[in-house]
C-alpha cells in the first residue's frame, strides 16, 4: 500500500520533470517585488520542481541551478486576472454586469437554446455543474498572449446563464489542460441577466432574483433530503437527483455582478439572505459606495476595462452629464477601494493588448491607486479573494514558481518583458509586444 | 285650427332642413384673422358665415338666433397632426388602420380609412378642436394626410382636403443599439438613394403622361405624386433635430420639392435654412419632457417661442388620439414661456389652414368662410374655460363623449 502510493507520487513527479531538464533556475542580483513582503533592491530567486525555493538578499544559489543574470532586472510574482475565460473556449469575455435597461439580456449573448421555460423548475440558464476546470482547451491563443504580458494565472469561469458554472483557477501554460488547474473550485460565477425573448421564465430582473432565491431554497431541502436518505435509505422515497442543485452546493463562494451603488447594495443584501460567500463584479461606480462595501466587509473585483465613449458612434450626439461623470470617475474606485480598505482584485474585463491593459490601470493610478496597491490587486489580492494566497500571488518560498522578469517597471508600455515563469518553466515572450494573437481567431 | 296645425307640422322639416341658418347675438367675435368684435352680431346662411357685425345687423326673418351674451366665438380649432379615425387602440391591431406595408405608397389616402364612429372624435371635440389632419405612418413615403372635420356620418361628409399633404418619413440617420454609426450611415445613403429613385420614376411618368406613350398605363402611386412634383400638394417631412433638418432641407432643395417639416423638436443652427426657403413647420407636443436627460426642463415648451421669434408660420399637432384634446393647452404652455397668445391661437386656427391650403374656406371667422365655429365662456386656451357649443360648416355638432357620458354615470352613482 505504502509503495503504491510512493509510485504515484513519483508518477505524478515524473512528467514534469521529464519536460523540464533544468528543474532548478536561480535569478540573480535582480530587483524583486516580493508583494507579500519587503522589496529587495539586490537579491535572488531560487525555483525548483515549478516552486519558489527561496528567496532573499544572499540566498545562495545552489551548484546545480541554471543561472539567470538580473542585473538590471525585476522580478514580480506572475500577474493573475481575477475573472476571465481564458483557455475556456468562448469567444472575449465582455463580462457585463447587468443586463440592458428593461430587463433585456444584452446582446451577443443568446440564451442558451431549449425548450421554454415556466418557472424554476425548469431550472432555465442553469450550468452550475459545469466546471471551467473540465473545458479548458489549449487550443485559446490567450493562453499565450496573456503568458506574454505577464500574466500567468488566471481565475476562469463560463460565464452563460444566470447560474453559469464554477470557475477554476488556472496557470497560463502546460502540456495538457489538466496540467494548468491549481484549483478547480474557484466559485459560482452568477449573473442577473434575464432570459431573452421567447426563453420563457425569467425574463425580468424581479424574476432572476426569486428565481436565485427559489433554487438556493431547493438546494437546501436537497441538502437535508439527501442526509436524510443517506442516513434511512429503506422506507423513504429517494430525493430526485438534481444537478444544477449539486453545482450549487458544491460551490465554494458565488460571483455576484454590481456596478453601481443600487446594485451594490442589493447584491450584499443578497449575498447575506442566501448566506453565501460572495465576491462582487464590475464595480466600476464603486468609489460612491466604499463605505457600505467596507461595512459589510465586501471583498470585489474590479473591471478594468473602464468606460470609453463608443468607438464608432454618431458624432453629433451629445453625450449625457452621467455618462461623461461615470467615464471620468470610474478609475478612481480603485484608489477609493484601497483607500477604504475594501480587498480586491482587478480583472481585465476582456481587455487584450497589452498598452490598453497599461492605459487602464496607469488611469488608476493617476486617479490615486499607488503602484504597490495595482501590483497587488494583480497578484496576492487576487490569490487571496479565491482562497489561493497559499501558493499563488508573491514570491515566497513554497509558492508556485510564476514570476515576471521585466527590464523597467510594469505597466509601462516600453518595458520590456524578459521572462516569464509559469510554473517553473522559462518562457521568453517576443521583445515587441506584439497585438494578441487571439485576434485571430477570433 | 285644425288646418292651422297641419301647416306647421309641413313647415317643420323645412325649418330643419335650415338649422346650418342662424345668427349669433350679443356675442364676443374673435376671427383670429383681425380684431375681436364686441357686441358682434354673426349671421350663418345655410353653413357658411354670411356676414359679420355689430348689434344693429339685421337678419332674415325667421332666422334662428342664438343668444350670444357672455360668450366667446372662435373659429374651430385644427389640429395639424393625429391619427384620428385611423386609430381606435393603438395595441389592438384590428382597431388601427395607419399604416401600409412597403417603402413607397403615395396612392393611400388617409380618408378613406377614417372611422368616423370613432370614440376618439366627440372627445377630441371636447376642448374646441374642430378639424384634425389625419396622418397616415410607416414606410417612406407613408401616404396622404387627410384634412377632417371631426363631425359626419361617413368619411366623405368629413373630408375637408383629402390630399392636405403627402407624407414623407425621411430617413433618420441614428446609430442606435449595437448599429455602428458607419453602418447607420450606409443605411441612410441607401434609403435616400432608393428615395430619389422613386421620385425619377415619379418624373419620368410625368413626362410619358404629359406626351402620351403608346403603351402607356395609369399607375394610382407614380400618379398620386403628381401633385406633389407639381407643388400642389407638399410633402411633410418628419424631421426631428438639426442634422434631420439640414438634412431634409438640402434634400428637397435638390428634389425641388415644397415641404411642410413636421414634429421638429430642436432646430439648432437649421433654422435660419428653415427661415430662408420660408418652410411651414408642424411642431412636436409642447407638453414633453426634454430629448435628453442634460436639457433645460423647459426645451419643448420653448421651442414655439423659437420659431416665432426666427419668423417662421408654424403650427400645433397633437401626434396621436387619447391627448389630442389638449391641443388648445399645448398651445398655452408655449405662451406661458414667451410665445405671444395672439401667435398661439394662430398657431391651432389660421396658420394649420394656411399650411394645408383650406385657409380660403376655414380656419377663421369670416365672411364666406365655412361657420367652422365654437361658442366658448372664456379663451379657449385656459383650462377653465367651457366649449358651450360647437358648430361644424354651420352644423350644431353634440358636445357629448365618452368622457362626459363617463362623468355623468359615476356622478349618479349612489
Amino acid at each position: 500500500m505504502k509503495t503504491r502510493r510512493l509510485l504515484v507520487a513519483l508518477a505524478l513527479l515524473a512528467a514534469p520533470l521529464a519536460a523540464e531538464p533544468p528543474s532548478a533556475v536561480a535569478i540573480r542580483n535582480a530587483r524583486i517585488i516580493t508583494v507579500s513582503g519587503a522589496t529587495l533592491d539586490r537579491g535572488s530567486v531560487v525555483l525548483r520542481n515549478g516552486l519558489i525555493e527561496s528567496v532573499g538578499a544572499s540566498t545562495s544559489i545552489p551548484a546545480d541551478a541554471w543561472v539567470v543574470e538580473g542585473e538590471g532586472l525585476t522580478v514580480y510574482p506572475g500577474l493573475i486576472d481575477a475573472l476571465s475565460t481564458v483557455g475556456l473556449n468562448t469567444p472575449t469575455p465582455t463580462i457585463q454586469t447587468t443586463g440592458r435597461r428593461g430587463g433585456g439580456p444584452p446582446t451577443g449573448d443568446p440564451a442558451p437554446a431549449g425548450p421554454v421555460s415556466r418557472g424554476p423548475e425548469d431550472r432555465p440558464l442553469n450550468t452550475s455543474y459545469l466546471l471551467a476546470a473540465d473545458q479548458i482547451t489549449l487550443a485559446d491563443r490567450r493562453i499565450e498572449s496573456y503568458r506574454n504580458m505577464g500574466f500567468t494565472s488566471a481565475v476562469s469561469f463560463p460565464t452563460r446563464g444566470i447560474f453559469a458554472g464554477q470557475g477554476a483557477v488556472i496557470n497560463l501554460s502546460g502540456q495538457r489542460p489538466s496540467a494548468m488547474v491549481i484549483d478547480p473550485s474557484a466559485g459560482l460565477y452568477l449573473t442577473m441577466r434575464p432570459n431573452g425573448f421567447g426563453g420563457g421564465f425569467p425574463n425580468s430582473l424581479m424574476g432572476v432574483i426569486a428565481y436565485i432565491r427559489q433554487i438556493y431554497l431547493d438546494a437546501g431541502q436537497y441538502k437535508e433530503a439527501k442526509a436524510i436518505y443517506a442516513a434511512h435509505p429503506a422506507g423513504n422515497k429517494r430525493p430526485e437527483y438534481d444537478k444544477t442543485l449539486e453545482g450549487v452546493l458544491a460551490a465554494t463562494r458565488i460571483l455576484l455582478p454590481a456596478q453601481n451603488p443600487k446594485e451594490i447594495h442589493r447584491m450584499l443584501r443578497f449575498a447575506t439572505e442566501l448566506k453565501q460567500k460572495a465576491l462582487l463584479y464590475g464595480l466600476q461606480e464603486g468609489f460612491l459606495a466604499t463605505d457600505v462595501l467596507k461595512a459589510r466587509n465586501a471583498a470585489v473585483l474590479l473591471n478594468l476595462r473602464w468606460p470609453e465613449r463608443a468607438r464608432d458612434g454618431d458624432p453629433e450626439a451629445v453625450e449625457s452629464m452621467r455618462a461623461l461623470e461615470f467615464r471620468d470617475k470610474a478609475p478612481t474606485t480603485a484608489a477609493a477601494l484601497a483607500k477604504a480598505g475594501v480587498p480586491f482584485a482587478f480583472y481585465l474585463g476582456g481587455l487584450e493588448r497589452a498598452s490598453e491593459i497599461n492605459a487602464a490601470i496607469r488611469k488608476a493610478m493617476a486617479a490615486g491607486l499607488t503602484e504597490a496597491d495595482a501590483i497587488k490587486a494583480l497578484t496576492l489580492s487576487a490569490a487571496r479573494l479565491f482562497g489561493v494566497d497559499d501558493r499563488l500571488g508573491s514570491i515566497e518560498p513554497g509558492k508556485i514558481a510564476n514570476l515576471v522578469v521585466t527590464k523597467g517597471p510594469l505597466f509601462e508600455d516600453r518595458t520590456e518583458m524578459k521572462y516569464v515563469f509559469v510554473d517553473g518553466v522559462k518562457y521568453e515572450p517576443a521583445p515587441a509586444p506584439a497585438a494578441p494573437a487571439s485576434e485571430a481567431t477570433r | 285650427m285644425r288646418r292651422i296645425l297641419l301647416a306647421v307640422l309641413a313647415a317643420l322639416p323645412l325649418m330643419g332642413a335650415a338649422d346650418d341658418t342662424f345668427a349669433i347675438r350679443a356675442a364676443t367675435v374673435h376671427p383670429v384673422s383681425g380684431p375681436k368684435l364686441e357686441n358682434a352680431t354673426l349671421l350663418v346662411v345655410n353653413g357658411t358665415i354670411a356676414e359679420i357685425g355689430n348689434a344693429k345687423l339685421a337678419v332674415p326673418k325667421g332666422t334662428r338666433v342664438i343668444d350670444g351674451k357672455g360668450l366667446h366665438v372662435y373659429p374651430g380649432i385644427i389640429d395639424s397632426s393625429t391619427q384620428v379615425g385611423l386609430s381606435e387602440i393603438s395595441s389592438v391591431r384590428e382597431t388601427s388602420d395607419v399604416s401600409e406595408l412597403g417603402d413607397f405608397k403615395p396612392q393611400l389616402r388617409a380618408a378613406v380609412a377614417i372611422n368616423p364612429s370613432s370614440e376618439h372624435i366627440p372627445v377630441i371635440r371636447a376642448n374646441g378642436t374642430t378639424t384634425a389632419l389625419a396622418v397616415p405612418g410607416g414606410g417612406l413615403i407613408a401616404g396622404q394626410a387627410s384634412m377632417m372635420h371631426l363631425d359626419g356620418w361617413t368619411w366623405e361628409d368629413m373630408t375637408v382636403r383629402r390630399d392636405a399633404a403627402m407624407v414623407l418619413n425621411f430617413p433618420t440617420l441614428s446609430a442606435s443599439g449595437d448599429r455602428s454609426f458607419a453602418d447607420a450611415r450606409r443605411n441612410y445613403d441607401q434609403q435616400i438613394r432608393n428615395l430619389s429613385a422613386y421620385l425619377e420614376s415619379a418624373r419620368r411618368y410625368q413626362k410619358a403622361k404629359a406626351a402620351p406613350v403608346p403603351d402607356f398605363r395609369i399607375d394610382l402611386a407614380l400618379d398620386a405624386m403628381l401633385p406633389v412634383l407639381e407643388g400642389k400638394v407638399p410633402l411633410l417631412v418628419g424631421a426631428e433635430r438639426e442634422r434631420a433638418v439640414r438634412d431634409a432641407i438640402a434634400w428637397a432643395d435638390r428634389e425641388k420639392l415644397k415641404i411642410v417639416l413636421f414634429n421638429v423638436r430642436r432646430p439648432g443652427k437649421a433654422m435660419t435654412e428653415i427661415k430662408s426657403r420660408n418652410i411651414p413647420v408642424i411642431l412636436g407636443p409642447t407638453q414633453e419632457l426634454p430629448l435628453e436627460e442634460d436639457d433645460p426642463y423647459d426645451e419643448a415648451f420653448t421651442v414655439p417661442l423659437e420659431f416665432h421669434k426666427a419668423g417662421v408660420k408654424f403650427a400645433f399637432g397633437t401626434f396621436g388620439n387619447q391627448f389630442a384634446r389638449n391641443l388648445p393647452y399645448q398651445a398655452a404652455t408655449a405662451v406661458a414661456f414667451g410665445l405671444p397668445y395672439e401667435e398661439a391661437l394662430k398657431a391651432i386656427t389660421i396658420n394649420p389652414a394656411e399650411i394645408f391650403g383650406i385657409s380660403a374656406i376655414t380656419g377663421s371667422v369670416e365672411k364666406g368662410k365655412w361657420a367652422d365655429l365654437i361658442l366658448t365662456d372664456g379663451d379657449p386656451l385656459e383650462v377653465k374655460t367651457q366649449v358651450k357649443r360647437m358648430f361644424i360648416k354651420g352644423k350644431e355638432v353634440d358636445l357629448d363623449s365618452r368622457h362626459t357620458r363617463l362623468y355623468k354615470k359615476y356622478m349618479a352613482r349612489p
